[in-house]
């Protein structure tokens, strides 16, 4: 592998520029993860491909909460893996301070993964039970062990369980003496270890009770202000989406169908699918029960081994017309909007893109 | 009135102690009416249901109070022969899981038709029209064709369909759903909570929804039962609730949810963790976690005081019911 640039203190030395404020942390290109399908047990022969991913691109900056919202299949969370390099993509590129990490390996990849870390969903399954709180959070030292020396690791482990809100006593606990709404503050803390710059979120949320929910969320939400981080949200659930994000990239089927500003995607979005999805959201307002422009959308997600030509959304879309199956429509701010000054000039991948107000009830 | 749960009372007894799940719970449900059972997980209201369906394992399980009236009759007191021909026939459940639910290794028409069988005597090939029958009642398309697959053929909407196909099949008076909808996407979940909504109209079925989810309660119920520890902390109807929650535990769910509409501040987060079954804090069981908490709550345990009284009667269990209220 020549071609990879794993020329250490290169890498090193452009890690070590701070981005300022606003200006875009991680680039990625044209994203796409296939996963082959086989047939045969000797002789495996490929027939065919899953497109988890198809060509996905979007620029997170400095210090923003990028959400991707989407249901399930529709690729987001190997979208994460793909960011921290845990799956090769591909094709595309993910630029992060100018190098495609992507195509780094060994110590190059070990130095990038430092700065961009996960918190993942399930706080029950992520924590390994027969370690300590302070051995699962202390392990990330014995693989970097340039930011905590020997030492100082118990001192450093005890000051992140306080950052988390947690007793630092409880050090020397089992995840099973957790909560799960505690057991996530033990994923965040491990997160926040290596002091990295992004953390990749996938639905860190979902698994938690409502009361407990907004503990966690308050508590990332701090965590952003305090040590300056960027955040890639993954979830299902549109209205914490919206609560924490500064930016929303809508996925269907392996695409963005949508990306814009909070207001952009919620109060104007254009995309068909967007609409569908927020009109299906259960409003806790019995008043809007009747008075919500509701999208009842039939039949399910297609197959992406098999995805629709054209646009993906088609055969689920009220609106779809012949020029639909034939050409796929391109993620841009479409041509009608384009130079207005009004919020749903923002990107939109749909032919006929068209403003629809879903979520307040007229 | 078609079910009256009655100061019903369940606890498990575990190597640890006496966990107290349900700790005197009372609600009714009306035929063509829709109560939702709101709370957190531990709460008590799947437990709850269980007991009502009687398929609550017992033991670690016991029920040592209380009573539970189905159109009149208290079924506690039935002999599970009697209780056997309720279940199915007079009242069903529908699961969250529909995978789990459904046995993988007999096609759905087979699971569908086995109901006829048991309950109606029906041959293997009238079941079998029977099961193409109901699938086509809840939307399955191509249910001719479909009704030989198995569940694992079925996306997860369609086997959520099966399940309440499941449980429509002997006409029940009275269905049961616990998260019917939580493991599926939110477009899917907007099918099956409208097919749901309709078959009850048609049947006229008193339904019991079971969730978490404030939005969903939102969405179709009548009236709403709010949990916490194993009691029902309000009761009201649907409406009232979500202009003004009169417990502070209601109250802070309802903060704590963030909003699709606008962008909100800062979330407001009930502090502190759900209580332990074994140890319920004496008094008001939510008094730890409770911003309105004064010492009468630590020591009394709050009745459900009145808080309107018609057209549907409308309760809170807070000493400061008053205050919530109203600010």
């Amino acid at each position: 592998m020549a071609d990879f640039t794993n020329d250490e203190a290169a890498v090193a030395a452009a890690l070590d520029v701070p981005v300022q404020r606003g200006e875009p942390i991680l680039q990625v290109r044209n994203l796409q993860k296939h996963f082959p399908l086989t047939q045969g047990i000797l002789f495996k022969k490929q027939v065919g491909a899953v497109k988890a991913v198809d060509g996905v691109s979007f620029d997170l900056y400095q210090g923003e909460t990028l959400g991707i919202v989407g249901e399930s299949g529709c690729g987001k969370s190997t979208v994460a893996k793909l960011l921290m390099n845990l799956e090769r993509a591909t094709a595309g590129e993910v630029f992060y301070k100018g190098q495609d990490i992507t195509k780094l390996s060994g110590r190059a990849l070990k130095a990038v993964r430092r700065n961009i870390q996960m918190v993942f969903q399930d706080p029950y399954t992520s924590l390994n039970p027969r370690m300590t709180v302070g051995d699962i959070i202390g392990e990330t030292f014995d693989i970097h062990p340039e930011v905590a020396p020997k030492g100082d690791r118990r001192r450093k482990v005890q000051e992140l369980l306080d950052v988390v809100g947690l007793n630092p006593e409880y050090i020397n606990r089992y995840p099973h003496q957790f909560s799960g709404g505690q057991r996530q503050r033990i994923g965040i803390a491990r997160g926040l270890a290596l002091n990295p710059e992004i953390i990749i979120c996938d639905e860190p949320v979902s698994a938690l009770d409502v009361s407990v929910q907004a503990q966690v969320i308050n508590l990332m939400e701090k965590l952003q202000d305090e040590f300056n981080l960027s955040y890639i949200f993954i979830a299902h659930d549109l209205s914490i989406v919206r609560h924490i994000s500064d930016r929303v990239g809508v996925m269907y089927l392996g695409k963005l169908a949508e990306i814009g500003t909070d207001s952009e995607i919620y109060d104007h979005p254009t995309h068909p699918y967007t609409q569908a999805l927020l009109s299906a959201v259960p409003v806790p307002d019995p008043q809007a029960r009747a008075n919500r422009d509701r999208i009842i959308l039939t039949g399910d997600v297609p197959s992406p081994a098999n995805p629709p030509s054209g646009c993906r959304f088609r055969t689920r879309c009220w609106k779809a017309q012949e020029k639909c199956s034939t050409e796929q429509p391109v993620l841009a701010i479409p041509e009608r909007f384009r130079g207005l000054d009004t919020l749903a000039a923002h990107e939109s991948a749909c032919h006929f893109a068209e403003e629809r107000d879903v979520v307040h009830s007229g | 009135m078609l079910l009256e749960v009655r100061d019903l009372h369940v606890e498990f007894h575990t190597r640890e102690g006496v966990a107290k799940a349900v700790n005197g719970v009372n609600y009714s449900v009306d035929a063509g009416e829709t109560l939702a059972v709101l709370g957190e997980s531990g709460s008590g209201k799947s437990v709850t249901a269980q007991a009502v369906m009687g398929i609550l394992d017992m033991p670690p399980g016991r029920i040592p109070k209380g009573e539970i009236l189905f159109q009149g009759q208290d079924l506690l007191t039935l002999k599970e022969e009697e209780r056997r021909k309720v279940r199915g026939a007079k009242m069903a459940m529908i699961f969250q899981d529909a995978l789990s639910s459904l046995n993988p290794v007999l096609s759905v028409g087979e699971q569908l038709g086995e109901m006829f069988i048991v309950h109606k005597g029906m041959s293997k090939k009238d079941a079998r029209a029977q099961a193409v029958e109901l699938m086509d009642r809840v939307r399955i398309p191509a249910a001719k064709e479909r009704v030989g697959q198995y569940p694992h053929q079925f996306s997860g909407g369609m086997r959520q369909r099966i399940m309440i196909a499941m449980a429509l099949a002997l006409e029940p008076e009275l269905i049961i759903a616990d998260e019917p909808t939580t493991a599926l996407d939110v477009t899917v979940q907007a099918q099956v909570m409208d097919l749901l909504a309709e078959l009850q109209r048609e049947y006229n079925m008193g339904l019991i929804l079971i969730t978490h989810d404030l939005g969903v309660v939102a969405d179709v119920a009548d009236k709403i039962a709010v949990m916490y520890a194993g009691r029902i902390v309000e009761q009201s109807p649907v409406h009232e609730i979500y202009k003004a929650p009169a417990h502070p535990y209601t109250r802070g769910l309802l903060d704590s949810i963030p909003r699709l509409d606008q962008k909100g501040q800062e979330l407001y987060a009930i502090k502190g963790l759900p209580p332990n079954l074994l140890a319920i804090p004496p008094g008001c069981a939510f008094n730890p976690r409770c911003p309105m908490a004064q010492d009468v709550c630590r020591t009394d345990v709050p009745p459900l005081y009145p808080v309107t009284e018609s057209p549907v009667p409308r309760t809170s269990a807070c000493h400061f019911w008053k205050e919530c209220l109203h600010g």
